[in-house]
């Protein structure tokens, strides 16, 4: 037990003072008695004739110094705690991810964090002429907000707390604890308080030794199983259906028997039971029928810890055929790819592009510059680079040698460089809409991005001049390329979000314009109502926190966007033990009961019981 | 008539004799049996005539039988001799109604019940006078020193109503003096609250020892039996001035009367041991029900 006001305990001289109440002689009524013998007889005790009487054996005599002791304590302000927090700034991040609402602790991870919060703001030092502590609370969820700055006001504080939500989103703590380091940078006594189970929580990027962050972790094992992709494809040996294809893993150290559930809006397509060996992660394809534009929703049967990451939905469009143009002196290699890059692709070959109202879905330039730039999306080979570069590059280089190449990306998946040759290739610069996704040390090989509306993919060498085309990794480029480059898969990310993120629809593709009134559906059935200005190209719309689907209308046109957590990170709610910070930097999670609570209520309780004890003693014994 | 007595009691106390234990001894002539060889019609004894015997009283009827002269005795009658020690001290104004007051009424009723029965009432009233009415109260109590006959009794009511109480008494001694001053024992009334802290035992003592028939009246106010007033007190008596400091309650008022009885059992036993008739009477008790049932039925007259 420590003392917020210790220095109340000076009242305690207040004490010796009862004292000499009691070995004071009592102000008495005086009566005139016929005879005081009587008296003399019933009272068995003597009369001390001096100012002082000896100190009697008196239960009021106690029960007030109870009081009175109990009174300064209460004004001593005690609260309990291993340590006390000393810092003059407390910053509070609650962690609002998905993996916070895991119930392996009840009621959930996000409500002990709170609670633990809460305690920490009980324990905020104020008042009595100290030094006062503040306190700012951040909730960390699909943003880190600052839901109050710093105050010393509990009620505030609490408030702030209390009104937190947690959401559905990944853990993105390296912005909550960036904005908490800009707060604290002048303050160098600030304590950071995250109350977090450390699940999917990457600070790798983030390093900051100054920082003195108490990692309050919560949370206490890992039941869980949960959707962790999902996606919809069109079915590889029937074109005519569609292919979900979904991972499930299961995160405790048990296997797990759940059961998944396809749904197509709402009307059940298939099921599948499942056995999950303990902390696999097992691929799922599931295929059904679809006849209109709808939504595939995926269900997780099964009892664990974490609901959120149990179902997921994708919003699936029916297949339209590609169509695509393909500008080329010639090149078998590239035409026998991209007629196997999909399976209703329709390929027209021509020899330049000169007519603007050939309309296609993707171009394919290839050594050649063609008359008119088609305004669609592109991928260019051997194309001599354009204002798509501009800045000089290093001219021709040549049998640059391929040190790296980015897999990660959608265009690369199931690539490989190795054994490529390459006999020449135009150096350029990496222009900034653009990523590098094949390197020489000279030079960027192969870029791609987007250029205002317009993906472009810029191969830097002409094919025939390497042993690529004789590669596996070809034609599987080509149909990765065909793929990314279809507007229809752009569209279709645009309906996919993660729960947190904002999401823009460009006006123009979806209304002509004219529209000034958007309404979001939420999943939860409220309804946001959107003003648009006339002239505004894109519709941004951030409330999203929670997964499901949101339904967006503009106009006459309805979209239906879903939303998902599908985050593995996420799913694994196992507790982290330690946080790494950067690459040095570890924090363990506090054993420490950091509950600094004030008791002060208590005692002053405890005061007001035996005050009213000691009155009712005083009148029995004298009334 | 009287305040201290009404008219009604008054008549009911004409019909009621005090009763002696003991022959009178007194020397004056009465209406009692007394030791004492006299003239009334009460045959007592005879004796030989000898020159100069009042000749009426010789036993003709023996002479002619036996021829030889006896003088015939007969029993003389003497009166009774009725003490009341009255105590006056400033305890005893105390209570509603005073005790004084009821003391006086009880000395009154005593005092006329002797009267009636043609004998001398004398009254010791004590402690001695002081103040300002001291000469005033000495000649009342001089004139209350020795009453006789129911004639005196108005005057006797008027000074008893006249006296006034005040000043500290010593019981013992008062009671000590009055025996040794008494010309003959006879029936003597202590009227006291007996609250003296010297005690009573040595001034009962000597009146026993001086062969009064002793009759002790404790007088206690309601206020003494029962104390209304509590809180932190500090308690000062009346007649010493010392202070007593008492923390008194509700809850504690059983355990006061209780003390206050196990006093008052004391001093019963002490007289009922040495033969004194004992009462304790509570001031707020009614004269009536104490003088004709409580003392007729404990034979202090018939």
């Amino acid at each position: 037990m420590n003392f917020l006001a210790p220095a109340a305990f000076a009242f305690a001289a207040s004490l010796p003072a009862v004292v000499l109440f009691y070995l004071l002689k009592r102000k008495r009524v005086v009566r005139v008695v016929p005879s005081t013998l009587l008296w003399q007889r019933f009272l068995a005790e003597t009369q001390a004739s001096a100012p002082l009487q000896r100190l009697r054996q008196n239960w009021l005599l106690w029960l007030q110094l109870l009081m009175l002791a109990l009174v300064i304590l209460a004004l001593a302000r005690p609260y309990f705690s291993g340590q006390a927090g000393e810092a003059s700034l407390q910053v509070v991040i609650l962690d609002a991810s998905a993996s916070m609402q895991a119930t392996d602790v009840t009621p959930s991870r996000f409500e002990s964090a709170r609670a633990g919060a809460l305690k920490l703001v009980d324990g905020l030092k104020t008042g009595f002429g100290e030094k006062n502590q503040q306190m700012l609370v951040m909730v960390a969820g699909a943003n880190a907000e600052v839901r109050q700055s710093a105050s010393s006001e509990k009620a505030a504080l609490r408030r702030a707390l209390t009104a937190a939500e947690v959401t559905d989103s990944s853990t993105r703590l390296a912005e909550a604890l960036r904005v908490a380091e800009t707060l604290t940078r002048d303050r160098p006594d600030a304590e950071v308080h995250l109350f977090s189970d450390g699940a999917g929580v990457d600070l790798s990027e983030f390093a900051a030794k100054e920082l003195r962050l108490v990692f309050h972790r919560v949370g206490e094992r890992a039941e869980n199983a949960g959707i962790v992709t999902m996606d919809v494809k069109a079915n590889p040996e029937n074109p005519a259906q569609r292919a979900v294809f979904a991972s499930v893993a299961n995160y405790s150290a048990t296997p797990r028997d759940v059961r998944l559930e396809l749904s197509f809006d709402g009307e059940l397509r298939a099921t599948r039971s499942l056995s999950l060996g303990p902390t696999n992660t097992t691929p799922v394809a599931l295929v059904a029928d679809q006849a209109r534009d709808g939504v595939f929703t995926l269900k997780l049967i099964g009892k664990d810890d974490l609901a959120a990451d149990d179902e997921a939905r994708v919003v699936s469009l029916l297949p339209q055929p590609i169509r695509v143009v393909l500008v080329t002196k010639g090149n078998r290699f590239l035409e026998k790819a991209l007629k196997a890059a999909a399976p209703n692709l329709e390929l027209a070959v021509l020899a330049d592009y000169a007519d603007p109202s050939v309309k296609a879905d993707v171009y394919v330039i290839d050594d050649v510059t063609p008359s008119v730039w088609p305004a669609g999306n592109v991928l260019a080979m051997n194309v001599a680079p354009t204002n798509w570069f501009p800045e000089a590059g290093a001219g021709m280089i040549e049998a640059p040698p391929i040190v790296d190449w980015r897999q990660t990306h959608p265009l690369l998946r199931f690539v490989s460089f190795d054994n490529v040759q390459i006999a020449s290739a135009r150096g350029v610069r990496l222009p900034t809409w653009a990523v590098s996704l094949v390197d020489a040390p000279q030079s960027p090989l192969i870029v791609a991005g987007e250029l205002g509306r317009q993906r472009v993919v810029w191969v830097g060498f002409d094919a025939l001049q390497s042993t690529w085309p004789l590669r596996i990794g070809f034609p599987i480029f080509v149909a990765n390329a065909v793929d990314w480059l279809n507007p229809a898969t752009a569209k279709a990310e645009l309906f996919a979000l993660r729960a947190g993120d904002a999401f823009r629809l460009p006006l123009g593709d979806f209304v002509g314009g004219g529209a000034t009134l958007a309404t979001v559906t939420k999943p939860d059935g409220t309804v946001r109502e959107l003003k648009l200005d006339p002239q505004a190209r894109e519709l941004v719309f951030g409330e999203t926190p929670r997964q499901g689907l949101y339904r967006v209308t503009l106009g006459t046109n309805q979209l239906t966007l879903a939303a998902n957590l599908l985050d593995s990170q996420e799913s694994n709610i196992r507790p982290r033990e330690t946080l790494s910070l950067g690459k040095y930097t570890e924090v363990t999670a506090t054993k420490q009961k950091r509950a600094d609570l004030e008791r002060w209520r208590w005692f002053a309780l405890g005061a007001l019981a035996v005050l009213m004890v000691e009155w009712w003693w005083y009148h029995r014994r004298t009334a | 008539m009287s305040a201290l007595i009404t008219a009604d009691l008054m008549r009911r106390l004409e019909q009621l004799q005090l009763l002696a234990a003991r022959r009178a001894k007194s020397s004056t002539k009465g209406e009692r049996r007394s030791r004492a060889r006299g003239l009334s019609v009460e045959f007592a004894d005879h004796r030989n005539y000898v020159i100069g015997d009042d000749l009426r009283y010789l036993d003709w009827n023996l002479y002619g039988r036996l021829d030889r002269l006896f003088l015939k005795l007969y029993e003389e009658e003497r009166e009774l001799p009725v003490r009341v020690f009255l105590d006056a001290s400033a305890s005893m104004n105390f209570g509603s109604p005073a005790k004084f007051t009821f003391a006086r009424q009880l000395a009154a009723a005593m005092g006329y019940v002797a009267l009636c029965g043609f004998d001398r009432v004398g009254v010791n009233v004590f402690p001695e006078p002081s103040g300002e009415d001291a000469g005033r109260e000495v000649a009342i109590r001089g004139a209350l020193r020795s009453v006789r006959s129911k004639r005196s009794a108005m005057a006797f009511f008027q000074n008893l109503a006249a006296l006034t109480a005040g000043g500290t008494a010593d019981f013992n001694a008062s009671l000590k003096r009055g025996a040794q001053e008494a010309r003959q024992a006879g029936v003597a009334v202590v009227l006291s609250d007996f609250l003296d802290p010297a005690g009573y035992e040595a001034g009962l003592t000597s009146l026993i020892g001086r062969g009064f028939q002793v009759h002790a009246i404790q007088i206690l106010s309601p206020e003494e039996l029962k104390p209304t007033t509590f809180g932190d007190l500090r308690l000062i008596d009346s007649e010493s001035g010392a202070e007593t400091e008492v923390t008194f309650g509700k809850f504690r008022l059983a355990a006061y009367q209780q003390s206050v009885a196990n006093y008052v059992q004391r001093l019963r036993e002490y007289c009922r041991s040495r033969g004194i008739r004992f009462f304790s009477v509570n001031s707020a008790t009614d004269l009536s029900v104490l003088l004709l049932k409580q003392l007729r039925a404990q034979e202090v007259w018939a």
